[in-house]
């Protein structure tokens, strides 16, 4: 039986957990289980009946396998949608210029209409974007992938400035202490290791951040390189990947409007030098001390933080600085004491660790114990790695990592990801928080097979895949 | 792990099982053991290209006599070394037991005396290979070619026994020192049938030419080792790209590589097939046994198939259609021939999945079991994964013309099945200049030739060292010291 107060309360939940929360870390973390599984269920089952009949995609899958309502969690594990399904368009389309018949494919994995968008003279996936940006609630963000093609994930707004309020409260707070003012409206100057803008994977949230973070002064944000990757050229690098792996690339047209500006990514390249010499200068002389927020993936962060302590930059920041790394090793071997590098570099008290992947709504912080703790709108499953089928949720568990993701309304929250995870069910965590966890040996199936393995076959394999996809994680991450 | 079977290593007739050390095998995490190679690298090579003369001398008849024998023994319900080998594929590879059974069984006629005199002859020449091959140029000299052995290193591919076979009949018919890097998903064929050479011709120059063993790809301390011009002349390399671009490192002068590479292959049919529902069911059995054979583990197997259906609504109505003909014919074969695969790819159904939700651009039959399935491009492209097609899913591409249907082929593609043969002749001049190397009647994709080139080139023309003598009489070819002298 649902009651009118509690429908009211699971819409809060749901809707707006930052409010649910009272803004508030602590709160997040320490609902007990069971009440917050019993709202969990009942936001999945209201979600779902939206997004049946919002998203034509979800409607579909639904309708074919018979599921018309969700009761237990284990209900929508077949629902659960891979990575494929957002890339599932055809890429001629884009060769083609056909932006009309690509807003039509992503129209149906949104919740939001788009049939009113104009693509008329759109000439790449730049200005496909800048038009969803303009005409819809949309904020997509996109990625490489190993067959050629990006996913193209809709993302709207209101999810992005959500997202920024969420990554305040886990970046500021800490687990055991309401939050203060200072915590809940930070300004501080914000180090982005990385290209300064661009349409492509996490690049977009570059603006996010900047908006985010830096009380509204654009002038706290510092970027590595100044320029915008430019995701035409992003594709076409995948598409000359994947041509390489066919033996295709004696095909491959390289679209007139991108093989004019040729020069203009060549010296944006050897520039580079000069940027990163320049970012230095400005850590050092103008930032040496301050509380900053920096974010940016384990190799980056190691990269950056060599860099520096080879000029001899280190100690620089104030020690309750907000940092953030994670995404995994990424196939880049480090050395083992990559994170005493970039802890001598920064001069930082913590340096935070996240999980996740960017279908969800955000990721999932580390605790003191080095466990991922899973926010709490988001419900974990971990599948049987070959066959999805859901693993118990009880005891410790190994397998293929996947989520429900009731926050998300622009788009489905149901992903099967390609990280093996472990979940000890029973555990309550000695860091104090309620929630479920991963634990912190996390990694990609796809590394774990590329190891100790040299079956042959005469038909040709992937490893030139995964040579693209290192490749594009080079730019990307 | 407890190690599953051992690999030893077939050292000139010698069997040696010591020094074992464990290697792993990703089908079914399956172990198995090998004497540790570094110890007996040492030992693979010929310890003098003085000792290939045994190999030299032997005659033509003597070699048929052996290999006949080897056929006979070669007898899969008989011979125990063979079903050894096929306990051990059957942990290591991805082949259901009856295909692998099979793919034993249809040994024993490559080594009968017609089919190995019909290979010689038209793939290297019985003169060339048996005597000096007299011949006068135009210069007036006398020219005398004659094919020699060579010493080679093979690292053939592990899917079915057959090319391991193939390996030992041509380096036989060429009179090449062989030395065979075992595949880890075939670990034990290649063994086998050395072992049975031992057994019919022991202490024969033949089973004393032959080396087989496993160590793992890449292992440095024995390729270094080995991977000489001092110690073998030639690598005829198959498989993927990284086990042929690593051999790479090691091609130097005196160092040659033969690269059977990384290929895939593509289906033609033309609109002919379309004229009744007789024919466009039996067009469909064709193609479906091309896609089928082996489960579509091999490069000849049929993946994307292009269609000159036409891409209006009637002919997408029988792109799908014969869709619809090829998944029944697909999942109606029998299991020597073809099954649900035991490990399909879930990276592939993934996508496959994906495809089945856009239903705008593809319509995907069956699969639903991942028994395989067809995916029907509702549009004139393939799909975007069309590299990743295995365990049986192929993708129908309806095209409107001729000339789109060369989307079909790349640099990597081997053989073309085409349906009908009028169609065959006419693209047969233009194909090969996309990459095509081998078109051929739909429905026989897979049933290769052996008495033909192959991946475009003659490998066993390119074992062989093809040495010349020449005479030259100083009253008919004008020596160098004479010229400029005044004509007599």
């Amino acid at each position: 039986m649902t009651t009118q107060q509690s429908t009211t309360r699971v819409e809060q939940f749901m809707d707006d957990p930052i409010a649910f929360f009272g803004e508030s870390l602590t709160q997040m973390h320490s609902i007990p289980r069971d009440e917050l599984e019993e709202l969990q269920r009942q936001a999945m089952a209201i979600r779902f009946d939206q997004h049946r009949q919002s998203i034509e995609m979800v409607r579909k899958l639904a309708d074919r396998l018979r599921i018309s309502e969700l009761n237990d969690f284990n209900d929508v594990v077949p629902l659960l949608f891979s990575h494929t399904a957002f890339k599932s368009y055809p890429a001629v389309l884009i060769d083609n210029k056909r932006f009309d018949l690509m807003t039509a494919w992503l129209d149906k994995l949104t919740s939001h209409d788009l049939s009113a968008v104009d693509t008329d003279g759109c000439d790449g996936i730049d200005e496909w974007i800048d038009r969803l940006d303009a005409q819809t609630p949309l904020e997509v963000i996109t990625s490489s992938g190993t067959t050629g093609t990006l996913s193209i994930i809709p993302k709207d707004k209101h999810g992005s400035r959500e997202g920024m309020v969420l990554w305040k409260i886990c970046l500021f707070q800490t687990f055991g202490k309401e939050p203060t003012d200072d915590e809940l409206n930070p300004a501080v100057d914000v180090i982005w290791p990385n290209y300064a803008s661009g349409k492509l994977g996490h690049l977009r949230i570059a603006n996010m951040i900047k908006r985010g973070f830096t009380g509204g002064d654009e002038r706290k944000f510092h970027a590595l390189y100044p320029d915008a990757i430019d995701t035409d050229l992003m594709f076409l690098a995948s598409k000359m990947r994947a041509a390489a792996s066919r033996g295709e690339l004696d095909r491959l047209v390289i679209d007139p409007a991108l093989a004019a500006r040729k020069d203009e990514f060549i010296a944006m390249q050897a520039r580079q030098p000069e940027d990163l010499d320049r970012f230095f200068t400005t850590i050092t002389d103008n930032l040496r001390g301050k509380r900053v927020f920096m974010i940016g993936a384990y190799n980056i962060m190691y990269d950056v933080a060599s860099a520096g302590l080879q000029r001899g930059v280190k100690n620089v920041f104030a020690k309750d600085s907000a940092i953030l790394t994670g995404g995994g090793l990424k196939g880049v071997a480090l050395p083992d004491d990559y994170m005493d590098v970039i802890h001598e570099f920064l001069g930082v008290d913590r340096i935070q660790e996240g999980y996740g992947f960017s279908e969800q709504s955000a990721f999932h912080w580390g605790c003191s114990e080095g466990r991922y703790h899973v926010q709490p709108w988001v419900i974990p499953f971990v599948l049987d790695p070959e066959t999805s089928e859901p693993l118990a949720r009880s005891g410790r568990q190994t397998g293929r990592a996947a989520v429900y993701d009731v926050l998300l309304k622009a788009h489905w929250g149901g992903v099967i990801s390609g990280d093996e995870v472990t979940v000890d069910w029973d555990l309550q965590c000695p860091c104090g928080q309620t929630s479920v966890a991963f634990e912190r040996d996390i990694i990609r199936y796809s590394e774990k097979q590329g190891v100790e393995d040299d079956r042959i076959t005469c038909a040709a394999t992937h490893e030139v895949h995964n040579e693209a996809v290192n490749f594009m994680k080079a730019f990307e991450s | 792990m407890n190690s599953a079977y051992t690999v030893p290593l077939f050292l000139r007739g010698e069997l040696v099982t010591d020094n074992l050390v464990p290697f792993d095998v990703r089908t079914g995490g399956a172990q198995f053991d090998a004497p540790d190679m570094a110890r007996y690298v040492d030992r693979l090579p010929l310890p003098t290209p003085m000792a290939m003369t045994d190999l030299n001398e032997l005659a033509f008849d003597e070699i048929l006599d052996v290999l006949e024998a080897l056929g006979d023994a070669l007898d899969f319900d008989r011979n125990t070394h063979l079903q050894e080998a096929y306990e051990a594929a059957m942990l290591a590879n991805p082949l259901p037991g009856d295909m692998l059974k099979n793919s034993y069984q249809i040994l024993r006629p490559l080594f009968s005396r017609t089919n190995v005199r019909e290979i010689a002859d038209s793939q290297v020449g019985l003169d060339y290979l048996n005597g000096w091959v007299p011949q006068q140029l135009s210069d007036g000299r006398e020219l005398r070619v004659r094919a020699f052995g060579a010493r080679v290193l093979h690292i053939p591919a592990g899917n079915g026994g057959l090319v391991s076979a193939v390996t030992i009949l041509r380096s036989v018919i060429t009179r090449c020192d062989t030395i065979i890097k075992a595949p880890s998903n075939d670990p034990l064929t290649a063994v086998a049938i050395a072992r049975t050479l031992a057994d019919v011709a022991p202490n024969h120059p033949i089973t004393k030419h032959l080396v087989v063993g496993y160590w793992k790809g890449g292992d440095t301390a024995v390729e270094e080792k080995l991977y000489r011009p001092e110690h073998i002349e030639k690598i005829v390399a198959w498989g993927g790209f990284a086990s042929v671009k690593h051999v790479t490192r090691y091609i130097q002068p005196g160092l040659e590589l033969i690269a059977l590479d990384p290929k895939r292959s593509a289906t033609i049919i033309g609109r002919q097939a379309f004229d009744d529902d007789e024919t466009m069911r039996e067009v469909a059995r064709c193609a479906a046994v091309d896609i089928g054979v082996a489960n579509q583990e091999g490069c000849a197997n049929a993946r994307v198939i292009y269609v000159l259906s036409g891409t209006d609504p009637d002919g997408i109505a029988n792109a799908n259609k014969l869709g619809e003909m090829i998944y029944q014919e697909l999942t109606g074969l029998p299991a020597f021939i073809s099954t649900p695969p035991l490990h399909p790819s879930r990276e592939l159904y993934e996508h496959v999945e994906a495809s089945r939700m856009t239903d705008d651009w593809y319509r995907v039959i069956g699969g639903e079991h991942r028994e395989g399935a067809v995916i029907v491009s509702q549009f004139d492209s393939a799909v975007d994964y069309s590299a990743m097609l295995s365990g049986r899913v192929a993708n129908i591409v309806p095209v409107d013309s001729i000339d789109k249907v060369t989307d079909a082929v790349t640099s990597y593609t081997q053989t073309i099945g085409i349906y009908p043969e009028s169609l065959k002749r006419a693209l047969r001049d233009k194909l090969p200049l996309f990459g095509a190397q081998r078109l051929t009647t739909l429905g026989y994709a897979c049933s290769v030739p052996l008495a033909a080139p192959q991946d475009a080139i003659e490998p066993m023309r390119r074992m062989c060292k093809w040495i010349v003598e020449e005479a030259c009489d100083p009253d008919v070819v004008t020596p160098l010291w004479r010229l400029g002298e005044p004509a007599a």
